[in-house]
């Protein structure tokens, strides 16, 4: 993120990379050292793998209770799907810690600096011969160490939902690498936002709301937005094939239709053009990054949980009208988006760009000696 | 201070006899243009915060081997100055040498040489004392093989060995001051700068700074202390530099303050024998409106204190007391105040 101008700063002041690093590492240890003395972390992290176990539990039974109820008559029908409770139980967990990570990780990096510099200590960093990228990183890598305690208790947790079926070691490898880049961004966001105001309870709130931003706001941003991307498609009739056009809504269905007819102007909303803000959505990175089966033009037969309705749902806004409207351009759509494009990347880059400007920002306000002050603040 | 009914006159000598230099006068002795500058030069340094102007136009040295005191009121801009000197803060204008080193592009190499104590405390209170001390070393970047022996010693010589291994935030007030200037002096600079140090020392710990700064002072370092313990300050310090308003309003070394007349406090059993004595010696002096009534004047120097006193005893005045009624340093120090007003 600001690598490059750390880069210059090695040069400057003769030291090489393994020296930069050293500083980093100096300023890590330091600040885990005071982390792992503080009471509250060990209690937060004790409320985290309670809230997690419960979780887990809870969704496991209601799907015990579920499937005893289905067992003792009543059931029109339903045939379970192949991935079984795993996935469910999988599912709810993963939504539940990157919520809890989302919201603990804040509370972890975004009093990094400034509590420091109301505390007095900033200042005893800034005059040695760290610079200021190095605090930086060192304040961030101790708050996202911190941060991922919290994945690691959680783990078990993941397992047991994978162990319960369905799921491969992959689903809780990739989750677990996608929860640990979001915490790192939130952290980024937290300790950059710390590094940039004055008082540690303002920094944290704002990160919140940041965090907020990007789980809520993208969303309420996407459909809002879809209302001013009116725009218009060429297409022609869709005949469908038998009677049952009306699909449940995020559910697929197989292309069950033919096109014909003249070509018409039809008014659709362009969700192309606002999917960005879609993308941005940390469970809509998780979501897309997991890998499911592929199920491209495969049958009426669905059972894709959550991860799955999600990571299509955003594909479809990218897609837009031109890849979903039923006979747009004359042509068929596969109603089914399959994963050969991921969208994730898209959203962790703009969440980078997001976290490292802040991160950036932030070095420039810890630049000594400091030409401008935030207003309110001290240097000492 | 409350002044009695000869006020004027005596308010007026004052006036005389501290004849405050203005503020852009050239500095002081200097080595100014001869070999490696050594300490620290400040020359023309401004800065201000929105409106606020916390500095303007400053002048200061510290040269190496030598105390210099910072003295001024709250708010002179002591604090913001320390922080230009030690390169946390940009001068909005002006010029900074450490040892002849611009902080703003030489900022590895003034670092090597600042060692710099904050008046905010700031100690990492869940660490102990040798953690803080040896985190401090690493961000230095001493050698660490070194590292162990270095801070066992400064530990030492802060008195703070047996509390080595508790963490800070049991260490009392006084004990962290010792360890934040322990702090200060662990990659041993050459220019110490010293914000309100004596702060929270008890009178035992303060006698220590004292022999202590003496000592590092003498070892060739330059040392600021900023202070508002003056009586303090007149023992350790060779020179004063004092600031008003973000301005450099005197400086003097102590033997200048000494030499431009000391106030003297003179109490007697019968106040009125005292100031008719005064009166008809036609000396201008003040009553002190203190817990024993008193009056007090400036005298020149200590020739004229003793044919003072020899004058009151001959002339059977009652004399109780007759000593100086302040240091050096706080005689120029009221002066401001005065001026501030």
């Amino acid at each position: 993120m600001s690598q490059t101008t750390s880069g210059s700063h090695n040069t400057a002041t003769g030291m090489g990379v393994a020296g930069y690093a050293g500083g980093i590492r100096d300023v890590i240890v330091l600040e885990l050292k005071q982390r792992l003395r503080s009471r509250g972390w060990y209690i937060m992290l004790g409320i985290w793998f309670l809230l997690t176990a419960l979780v887990t539990w809870l969704t496991w039974a209601s799907w015990n209770a579920s499937q005893a109820y289905r067992t003792q008559g009543g059931d029109f029908g339903y045939v379970a799907g192949p991935t079984g409770p795993g996935s469910m139980i999988f599912e709810i967990v993963l939504a539940f810690v990157l919520l809890f990570a989302l919201l603990v990780a804040p509370a972890l990096s975004a009093n990094a600096i400034n509590g420091d510099r109301s505390g007095g200590t900033l200042a005893i960093l800034q005059i040695t011969l760290l610079t200021p990228g190095q605090i930086l990183w060192g304040k961030f890598l101790a708050a996202w160490l911190a941060a991922l305690a919290f994945l690691v208790t959680s783990t078990p947790f993941l397992i047991f939902g994978v162990v319960q079926g369905g799921l491969t070691p992959g689903h809780v490898i990739v989750a677990l690498l996608m929860l640990t880049v979001e915490v790192g961004i939130v952290c980024a966001v937290g300790v950059g936002i710390s590094a940039l105001t004055a008082r540690p309870l303002f920094s944290i709130v704002t990160t919140y709301l940041a965090v907020a931003a990007l789980v809520f706001g993208t969303v309420i941003s996407f459909g809002l937005g879809t209302g001013l991307t009116q725009g218009t498609i060429r297409a022609n009739q869709a005949n469908y094939s038998n009677s049952s056009p009306l699909v449940p809504e995020g559910e697929p269905a197989p292309p069950a239709y033919t096109c014909s007819g003249p070509l018409q102007e039809e008014r659709v909303p362009r969700t192309e053009r606002v999917a960005w803000l879609l993308a941005m959505n940390p469970y809509v990175v998780v979501a897309d990054a997991i890998p499911y089966p592929d199920r491209a033009g495969g049958g009426y037969f669905y059972s894709g949980g959550a991860i799955e309705s999600i990571s299509q749902g955003a594909r479809y806004a990218v897609a837009g009208p031109e890849g979903t409207y039923p006979c747009a351009n004359g042509e068929p759509q596969d109603p089914y988006l399959s994963q050969t494009t991921p969208m994730w990347p898209l959203g962790l880059g703009l969440q980078l760009i997001l976290a490292g400007l802040l991160i950036w920002l932030g070095w420039r306000s810890l630049l000594t000696p400091a030409h401008r002050l935030a207003r309110g603040t001290r240097i000492a | 201070m409350q002044d009695g009914t000869d006020n004027n006159g005596s308010q007026a000598a004052a006036g005389r006899i501290r004849e405050v230099p203005s503020a852009d006068s050239p500095l002081p002795d200097g080595p100014l243009h001869e070999g490696p500058a050594s300490g620290i030069i400040a020359r023309g340094v401004s800065r201000s915060f929105g409106a606020v102007h916390a500095v303007e136009h400053m002048d200061f040295h510290a040269p190496a081997g030598k105390v210099t005191a910072l003295i001024g009121p709250n708010g002179a801009g002591k604090t913001t100055l320390l922080l230009m000197l030690a390169s946390l803060l940009a001068p909005d204008a002006g010029t900074i040498a450490v040892d002849g080193l611009n902080p703003s592009t030489q900022r590895a190499e003034v670092r090597r040489k600042v060692g710099w104590m904050p008046d905010t405390l700031g100690v990492w209170e869940s660490l102990t004392a040798r953690e803080i001390l040896t985190q401090m070393a690493r961000f230095y970047r001493l050698p660490k093989q070194g590292i162990p022996s270095r801070v066992a010693d400064l530990l030492n010589l802060v008195r703070l060995a047996d509390l080595a291994d508790q963490p800070a935030r049991v260490l009392s007030r006084g004990q962290q001051q010792r360890l934040s200037l322990a702090r200060a002096l662990i990659h041993d600079p050459s220019v110490l700068l010293l914000d309100e140090p004596a702060s929270g020392l008890d009178p035992g710990s303060r006698v220590e700074l004292r022999i202590m700064l003496r000592e590092l002072a003498e070892a060739g370092k330059a040392i600021v202390v900023s202070s508002h313990v003056l009586s303090e300050l007149d023992e350790i310090a060779d020179g004063a530099v004092f600031v008003n308003q973000g301005r450099t309003v005197n400086k003097q070394t102590v033997e200048e303050a000494t030499a431009r007349g000391r106030r003297y406090a003179i109490s007697a059993v019968d106040t009125e024998s005292l100031s008719r004595k005064l009166t008809e010696l036609g000396l201008a002096f003040r009553i002190e409106s203190s817990r024993r009534p008193a009056v007090s004047l400036m005298l020149m120097n200590d020739d004229d204190a003793v044919r003072l006193l020899r004058g009151l005893i001959l002339a059977d005045v009652p004399v109780l007391s007759f000593a100086p009624a302040s240091g050096a340093l706080e005689e120029t120090y009221m002066t401001l105040e005065v001026e501030q007003q």
